[in-house]
């Protein structure tokens, strides 16, 4: 097999892993300052997808225009569960958060399944079934958008943690609580702050994925696994790990896919995700 | 100190339950309440084995699919082969508990939440591996993956009665075992501090994989006596979420870490899942908001706020201090 062969999938592996350090972002966010596992990130990134169909077929808004809505109805739904459900749990046990967590998924399945049906639906827009080549290297256009996205949330999530007061103060919180609070950073809104921002960018995972893949109410968990993955490779909380880490599980895919046919790709990955828990469980760039 | 096995006056009336709910099929009772009750003691055995994990162990395990799916598939195979099917949920309990070991080596390195995330890539592996590989052949039912059951005609609805009730009352003698015996102390000693338990001496790695290979065994039995009722076999709702979701419901709603919290909540659950039937469409969300609610609310069950009553422990407590002796979760937070 030559390399002109090879060409095409990793190329089309490290756009992917745009697509899915995007999606794992918000995971890894959450994680990072609040140390909970949100197992309903799957669910409410599926859901910004849907909200971009059901504004995409009613309306006819453009899915990335869509944004301009779905990224604040996502922050205020993300700032709701923490306030009011996942503070409350904190206080108890690490498990009571991720049971809720669990719970809020089955809740976000269920709604997504009544409003939309269980049927799978994609955003299909003109350019979404697009694709070019660069000599013998195909690539879809969707896929490149997802990398661009990707890049820049990436780069505008580091600048606002690094520059902005709200950025320290959530920086801070997350390397040490009681250090925060006795420097006067309210802890509570800032957790729920970041849990807000870490939604805002699943909105717009959503739209991405949905450009790129079909979706239905049950994807989620599968999308799950792989955030998952990517943040466990990364290292959970590290935003350039997560990079890094969804670029792994991209070629993972694509890599697996050219070897092992269409079948088996999930296998590499899944795969990829139990040896990378097990030799480093804090991820390559963890800390 | 020490759980006492069973007070004298519970043992009475255990045996007594026992035994009326054994005579049950052959008083000619609607066929609906026996299927009512047989998934009854399917849940109860594994959210009972849950609870050891999650509630006493400190493993929040979401493997247990794998563990179901695996029973499950040994069952077909055994059937397809000509082999008698009760050898099939042994052998499958068996298989559950020899890949419990294999995936031990990695998830074990894990703690606490990375464990709990660890678990829960492992049935997802299962069902991509189940859809691609046919253990009998090209022989194929219907959509995916999935196998009928071969030649179970010969069996009546009381004998998978019979079947689910042995393994519900095993299970609650089981943990009941475990938790007065050295084991149970080692465990009880691990969840309230891991750190402490290993310095006084207690391997906190064995007993923790002790319970981990335990409740797998019991849980595959638990899956393959399921698929002997539901008579078919496929990778989605074998390795399915909807396990861990049912198990889960039920220790919640009763109580984790609380012995008779499962009996409870399974029954809870058993109901709802009847009682929601009719309204398929929000099942899932009625199930998410009591999930959630429960968590908020009593965190410690519906078993927990029964403790924190007052009149429980004037009725009870008294009788049962020197057993409890404030090891539960619940107990201590009601001891406040």
């Amino acid at each position: 097999m030559g390399f002109a062969d090879l060409s095409t999938p990793v190329v089309m592996g490290i756009l992917l892993g745009g697509l899915y350090a995007l999606i794992a972002l918000g995971l890894s966010l959450v994680f990072g300052v609040m140390r909970l596992i949100n197992v309903a990130h799957g669910d409410l990134v599926v859901f910004g997808s849907y909200f971009a169909y059901a504004a995409l077929t009613l309306f006819g808004i453009d899915p990335i225009l869509s944004l301009i809505l779905g990224m604040p109805l996502l922050f205020a739904i993300g700032f709701t569960i923490q306030k009011f459900l996942m503070s409350r749990s904190f206080g108890v046990s690490m498990e009571a958060a991720l049971i809720i967590a669990f719970g809020l998924s089955l809740i976000l399945q269920n709604l997504n399944q009544m409003f939309w049906t269980p049927l799978s639906r994609g955003l299909t827009t003109s350019y979404s079934v697009e694709s070019f080549s660069i000599g013998e290297i195909f690539i879809q256009l969707p896929f490149l958008f997802d990398f661009a996205a990707a890049l820049v949330v990436m780069l505008s999530l580091s600048i606002f943690l690094k520059r902005t007061y709200l950025g320290k103060a959530i920086l801070a919180a997350s390397q040490n609580k009681r250090g925060a609070l006795l420097m006067g950073v309210n802890t509570g809104r800032i957790y729920a702050l970041t849990f807000g921002i870490a939604m805002a960018t699943a909105a717009m995972a959503g739209v991405f994925m949905g450009l790129t893949f079909p979706f239905s109410p049950t994807t989620g968990l599968s999308f799950l696994v792989i955030s998952f993955g990517v943040i466990v490779i990364g290292g959970l909380g590290s935003m350039i790990g997560t990079f890094v880490g969804g670029i792994v599980m991209g070629l993972a895919q694509t890599l697996g896919a050219q070897f092992f046919g269409d079948a088996a790709q999930m296998l590499i990955a899944y795969t990829i995700v139990l040896v990378a828990l097990s030799i480093r469980p804090q991820g390559i760039f963890g800390r | 100190m020490k759980e006492e096995f069973f007070t004298p006056k519970a043992r009475w009336i255990a045996t007594g339950v026992i035994v009326i709910l054994a005579v049950l099929p052959l008083t000619g009772i609607p066929r609906a309440w026996l299927l009512y009750l047989f998934l009854f003691f399917v849940y109860l055995a594994l959210s009972n084995m849950w609870n050891l994990l999650a509630g006493y162990s400190g493993l929040l395990s979401l493997c247990q699919p794998a563990f179901i799916g695996l029973a499950g598939y040994t069952l077909v195979i055994f059937t397809w082969s000509g082999l008698p099917f009760y050898l099939g949920i042994i052998v499958g309990g068996i298989v559950s508990m020899a890949f419990a070991l294999l995936i031990s080596i990695p998830v074990f390195r894990l703690r606490g939440i990375y464990f709990a995330i660890g678990t829960l890539v492992v049935p997802e592996v299962l069902r991509v591996i189940f859809f691609l590989w046919r253990p009998i052949g090209g022989e194929l039912h219907g959509a995916g993956a999935g196998y009928r059951l071969k030649g179970l005609v010969g069996i009546s609805g009381a004998e998978t009665y019979w079947m689910a009730l042995f393994i519900g009352i095993i299970s609650i003698f089981l943990v009941r075992l475990i938790l007065a015996s050295k084991l149970g102390l080692g465990l009880a000693a691990i969840r309230d501090s891991d750190s402490t338990a290993a310095s006084i001496g207690i391997d906190v790695f064995k007993l923790k994989l002790y319970s981990f290979v335990i409740c797998s065994l019991m849980t595959g039995i638990a899956g393959g006596v399921f698929y002997v009722y539901q008579g078919y076999v496929e990778p989605t709702t074998a390795f399915g979420i909807r396990w861990t979701m049912i198990l889960m419901l039920s220790t919640v709603i009763g109580g984790m870490g609380i012995k008779e919290g499962p009996i409870l909540g399974t029954a809870v659950v058993v109901f709802l899942h009847f009682f929601l039937a009719e309204y398929t469409g929000i099942n899932l969300f009625i199930q998410g908001v009591l999930l959630v609610t429960i968590m908020i609310v009593a965190p410690h069950g519906i078993m927990g706020l029964i403790r924190g009553m007052r009149v429980y422990r004037l009725l009870v407590q008294r009788e049962q201090e020197a057993i409890e002796c404030g090891s539960h979760r619940a107990g201590r937070r009601s001891d406040l």
